[in-house]
């Protein structure tokens, strides 16, 4: 026995083979441990808060919600889905109205109890961690779930009860209404009259983790925006963006009268050359939480005299002289600082 | 659910289920106003005044601050920034002459503290081992204690403390002062700045550059010197990836098996480049697994931690050299006795109970390395060699010795000095390779033990050490099993891979 | 307009040399008052020359540790002027107060809830508008503060002509020019620091200016509730701006009455 183990050839491949085993077993999110448990809290509880949301959502949007488009959205098949919403209606969460599935005003309460764990959340993740925008979602996804209403109450307070979720979407009050965002899609966006983006479409992932490497977030204003059948052009803090047409039917903006933009002007911080002076314009909304924070208490607020003053050997901090101090900011920071021309 | 257990554990607060503060928004009518009413009240301006009240905040006070520094300020002469301080950024910083000068400065630090450390620590050992142990061995004879008593505290609690202190002491107070005197003068602020971006790729703060730099020397220093970083995600792994920086504890036993094993391997006026080079090698190897860790780290158990990013680079000043040094040095040798007491002290007695007691004729030790040899050899090391790692945890610096006790307990090879459970001490490279050679070793094992000693878990001082800093028994867990695990991967490849090269 | 709605408190009343700190939240602290009449904390920015300052006034009287519960490095030392014995706690090198890190959180409760008999704020000299910052802040949260302007020789150095007599008039509490490194205006910074702590010098700190009537209103109309609630709490409108803020610890101290503790009246036990 011992003389097999030593017998190198066969353990390395002993060991690979463990390995690999464990990966299977064990690798976060896609390993069988990881599906378990996500099995094992996919109640009837979240697919039931699931086809809640979905229905809400169906008739905020005029649209009507089937059984086939719920048991879309719940990855389940129709007759699962059929039973299920049963039990709902069964639960005094639906009424069947002539086959088409409408919230009562209890269901209607639970939705929105949903939709406001899931923005909170994501305001709490965008606020006070780490977690990049494109995990937010599917991190909120899990979490509104499992949070009460009580637990809502705290975080909201918390986080100074907050109206919108990063996407712009608005967080519902724990016993009021939803207001809908109110914006149109980019592409319905008159020519020439600038908007501001008031929500990213957070769904599909894959869709909104391309508007958030644009570097798009809410409150930016978009301006000279020219629809095509196959190109969207539009200007927004500075930069040219060019998006094709199904991505920015996701970017939603509400028009504004021409004279009521200020010109936002400024160009980011990084575009200053080596000894070259300007002052801050503002802070793009794009910086969040701690960071932003930390920013405006080094002193960067709007009218801060700025001047580059050298570049890291390595390439990427630079050192900029602000009230006074030097202090390094990296490239990727530095962005959302907005100076002037 | 990382999320909910950051650094500072206030969401805590909230999951714990606090009783709601908002239900009613409107502070009570009548009756006094109460700390709850209080609270709403805020609740409703906050919401009136909206989000950007700090920014608010911060505008007045600089706009008061500006306004009240004018007045108090006047300037004849337009100098922006200190001329000087410019001109040395220039250099520093720049793109030709800036990593140069920071690989000479730091290769001039290491350089005297290996050259500066040799004579303390000859003289250190003279007095330590050569005089005082002699001398503490007669008074335990004259006294009479009983061979068990004066072998436990002479042999196996004060010679490991000796050891210690004579191995550690005298680069620790040479390598950190000097530290300090570069930290004083405004130096090691621009050395995170010139390698910020390299860490920043794997995820990790510029001054982990200067935890990086504080492990050579010692990883429990290293670990308390992560405090500079005020980020919580980058600070954590620093912390937890300082153990790849090649202590001095460990320095020592790299050089020894280099020289011993590699050194020969090529004509003998080479030997000593040679013996060099894989010196080097294994701390360039620590460094390049300090950065592949961070990497791994922020992308997966350390996801979401929050980061904030700022380095200020201070004005140069010139250091207060005598102080400096003497605060330093007497710092360091408090931290080094305390070590030694309190770590060294139990890990020398443990060291001889297991070589001193016996079950039936045999010592413990015999028992041990038997049954750990069949592990040991899988991974391309002995059984002498794991029981010396599990026994020397607390400190590094007596796992050399360990294992020439154990082989020579072992296989009764001779030309060591000492007995069973006393910590060899030899002086000539020949003794030690001939009991080396011995106990059955060779290439592999020298070469898996550099890399072991490389990755393993960090000594126990450092583990102690990140349980303090970052507050959490998790991640001392981890600080203490991913080297580990890592070094053993690592040595049952190179062993099974070499085996079959070689056969 | 300083809407200042209190006169200075409790000092004016009966004992005028009393000691002023929170014996209890300073145990908390891990601060043993107990070879000690005054307890001074010493805050700053990163970088001013602080230690200098600290290492100055206390000589080898020092010992250093952590911040109970914190992995933030504390100094604390002592001094005797005219007769009195200083502890003297170094504070962590902070740009602001407004706790969006460890060091801050800790520089901001020793001075709140500690309730330091003086906070001497070290500035550089050099770099003045930055570092008032954070000397503003600490004015919004005691009026028991001395300027230590530092670094006075490197302003002149560089030909900035500093008129500390008129910042003090503006600040409206003692400023003292000082090289620490040369061991230049010491004297004068304790003789400054003995004044303050024994009520000799009553300090009528600046407070900011709000220029957003919005916020001004916002901030009166929580003053008037928590000074009916804590009549005596000496820094009520800063305790207003830092719930207007969001700031949960403070929501907390109130929640939990801490921060009613602190208007209560001085400890009456020290007689003169």
């Amino acid at each position: 026995m011992i003389d097999l183990i030593f017998n190198p050839l066969l353990a390395l491949v002993l060991a690979i083979v463990t390995g690999l085993v464990l990966a299977v077993l064990f690798w976060p999110q896609r390993g069988l441990l990881a599906r378990l448990r996500r099995a094992r809290r996919m109640s009837d509880r979240v697919y039931s808060e699931d086809a809640l949301k979905h229905i809400h959502k169906a008739e905020v949007k005029g649209r009507r919600p089937t059984l086939h488009s719920i048991s879309g959205a719940l990855q389940i098949d129709p007759n699962e889905t059929a039973a299920l919403l049963g039990r709902m209606t069964d639960a005094g969460l639906l009424v069947d109205d002539a086959g088409t599935p409408r919230l009562t005003p209890a269901g209607r309460d639970a939705a929105l109890h949903v939709i406001r764990a899931h923005r909170l959340w994501e305001r709490y993740l965008a606020e006070e961690t780490g977690y990049d925008e494109a995990a937010w979602h599917g991190q909120a996804e899990e979490r509104e779930h499992e949070l009460t209403p009580a637990e809502l109450d705290a975080l909201a307070a918390r986080l100074g009860h907050p109206t919108y979720d990063p996407h712009g979407d608005p967080i519902p009050p724990p016993d009021g209404a939803l207001e809908p965002h109110g914006g149109l899609p980019l592409t319905s966006l008159p020519p020439d009259q600038p908007g501001r983006i008031v929500h990213l479409e957070d769904e599909p992932e894959l869709v909104y983790a391309q508007l958030v490497a644009e570097g798009l977030s809410p409150g930016q204003i978009v301006r000279n925006a020219t629809v095509s059948a196959d190109r969207v052009h539009f200007w927004t803090n500075g930069d040219e963006h060019v998006l094709a047409p199904i991505l920015a039917a996701n970017v939603f903006v509400q028009p504004l009268p021409e004279e009521a933009v200020e010109p936002v002007g400024g160009r980011p911080l990084t575009r200053l050359k080596m000894g070259e002076s300007a002052r801050v314009v503002a802070l793009a909304p794009g910086l969040r939480g701690q960071e932003r924070r930390r920013f405006l208490d080094l002193g960067l607020l709007p009218g801060t005299e700025v001047t580059a003053e050298m570049r890291s050997p390595s390439g990427d901090p630079t050192a900029y002289r602000i009230r006074g101090a030097t202090i390094a900011l990296r490239a990727d920071q530095a962005k959302y600082i907005r100076v002037t021309e | 659910m990382s999320a909910l257990t950051t650094s500072d554990g206030r969401l805590a607060s909230f999951q714990q289920g606090q009783p709601p503060i908002d239900k009613s928004p409107q502070p009570a009518t009548g009756g006094p106003p109460t700390a709850e009413t209080i609270l709403a009240t805020a609740a409703r301006l906050r919401r009136e005044v909206g989000l950007t009240f700090h920014e608010q905040l911060m505008e007045d006070i600089y706009a008061d601050a500006a306004r009240l520094a004018d007045r108090a300020v006047t300037r004849p002469g337009e100098a922006e920034r200190f001329d000087l301080d410019r001109s040395i950024d220039r250099i520093v910083t720049s793109r030709v002459w800036g990593f140069p000068m920071m690989i000479l400065l730091f290769a001039l630090v290491f350089w005297i503290t290996i050259i500066g450390a040799n004579y303390p620590s000859q003289w250190l050992s003279n007095i330590l081992i050569g005089t005082i142990y002699p001398w503490l061995n007669n008074m335990a004879d004259a006294l009479g204690f009983p061979w068990w008593l004066s072998g436990l505290l002479i042999d196996g609690i004060y010679l490991a403390t000796a050891w210690v202190v004579s191995v550690m002491l005298p680069p620790m107070a040479i390598f950190f002062p000097l530290f300090t005197l570069l930290e004083d003068f405004g130096y090691l602020p621009r050395v995170a700045f010139n390698l910020d971006n390299i860490f920043r790729r794997s995820g990790a703060h510029g001054r982990q550059a200067l935890s990086m730099m504080m492990g050579f020397g010692c990883n429990a220093a290293g670990v308390v010197a992560t405090r500079v970083i005020d980020s919580p995600r980058e600070r954590l792994i620093a912390m937890l990836t300082n153990n790849f920086a090649l202590c001095n504890g460990r320095w020592p036993t790299q050089i020894l098996i280099a020289t011993l094993f590699i050194g020969t391997l090529v004509p003998a006026w080479l030997g000593g480049l040679v013996s060099a080079a894989a010196v080097v090698g294994i701390a360039v190897l620590g460094v390049a697994f300090t950065f592949g860790v961070s990497w791994f780290l922020s992308r997966t158990m350390l996801r979401g931690e929050v980061s904030t990013f700022s380095l200020e680079l201070p004005p140069y000043r010139p250091p207060r050299i005598r102080q400096t040094l003497a605060t330093s040095i007497v710092d360091r040798t408090i931290y080094v006795l305390w070590r030694a007491v309190v770590f060294a002290a139990p890990a020398g007695a443990v060291i001889w109970l297991i070589a001193n007691i016996t079950i039936a004729g045999q010592p413990l030790a015999v028992y041990l390395v038997n049954f750990l040899n069949p592990i040991g050899l899988l991974i391309g090391l002995n059984g002498v060699i794991l029981l010396a790692y599990v026994v020397a945890i607390p400190a590094n610096e007596i796992v050399i010795p360990t294992i020439l006790m154990l082989t020579v307990l072992m296989t009764g090879a001779s030309g060591v000095d000492g007995g069973a459970g006393v910590l060899a001490q030899t002086e000539s490279h020949q003794t030690i390779a001939s009991v080396f050679q011995a106990g059955g070793w060779t290439l592999l094992t020298a070469v898996n033990l550099m890399l072991f000693s490389l990755l393993h878990n960090p000594c126990s001082t450092t583990i102690y050490t990140i349980y303090k800093e970052s507050g959490s028994k998790k991640w001392a867990t981890v600080a203490a099993l991913l080297p580990l695990a890592i070094g053993l991967v690592v040595t049952f490849t190179v062993a099974q891979v070499w085996r079959l090269i070689a056969y | 307009m300083t809407n200042e709605p209190k006169q200075i408190p409790i000092t004016d009343s009966g004992c005028a040399g009393c000691p002023m700190y929170n014996p209890g939240h300073l145990e908390r602290l891990g601060v043993d008052m107990s070879e000690s009449d005054y307890v001074v904390g010493l805050a700053g920015n990163p970088n001013v020359g602080k230690s200098t300052v600290f290492n100055s006034l206390t000589g080898l009287r020092q010992h250093t540790g952590n911040w109970p519960g914190k992995t933030v490095t504390r100094a604390e030392g002592g001094f005797v002027y005219d007769g009195a014995r200083y502890k003297l706690v170094d504070l962590p090198g902070t740009y602001s107060l407004l706790s969006t890190s460890l060091d801050e959180e800790v520089a901001r409760d020793f001075i709140l809830f500690g309730r330091p008999d003086v906070t001497i704020v070290v500035l550089d000299a050099t770099r003045l508008e930055r570092n008032l910052n954070l000397a503003l802040q600490v004015l919004e949260i005691t009026d028991r503060a001395v300027i230590c302007l530092n670094l006075m020789d490197e302003a002149t150095r560089r030909g900035l002509k500093i008129d500390d007599r008129r910042l003090a008039r503006d600040l409206g509490v003692p400023v003292v020019p000082t090289a620490a490194r040369q061991g230049k205006g010491l004297d004068e910074l304790l003789r400054a620091v003995n004044d303050v702590a024994t009520g000799r010098s009553v300090g009528r700190p600046y407070r900011v200016r709000q220029r957003s009537a919005a916020v001004s209103r916002a901030v009166d109309e929580l003053v008037g509730q928590i000074t009916q609630v804590f009549p005596d709490l000496p820094n009520a409108r800063w305790v207003a701006m830092r719930l207007l803020d969001g700031d949960e610890n403070i929501a907390e101290s109130i929640r939990s009455g801490e921060l009613g503790q602190l208007s209560r009246a001085p400890r009456l036990e020290v007689a003169a």
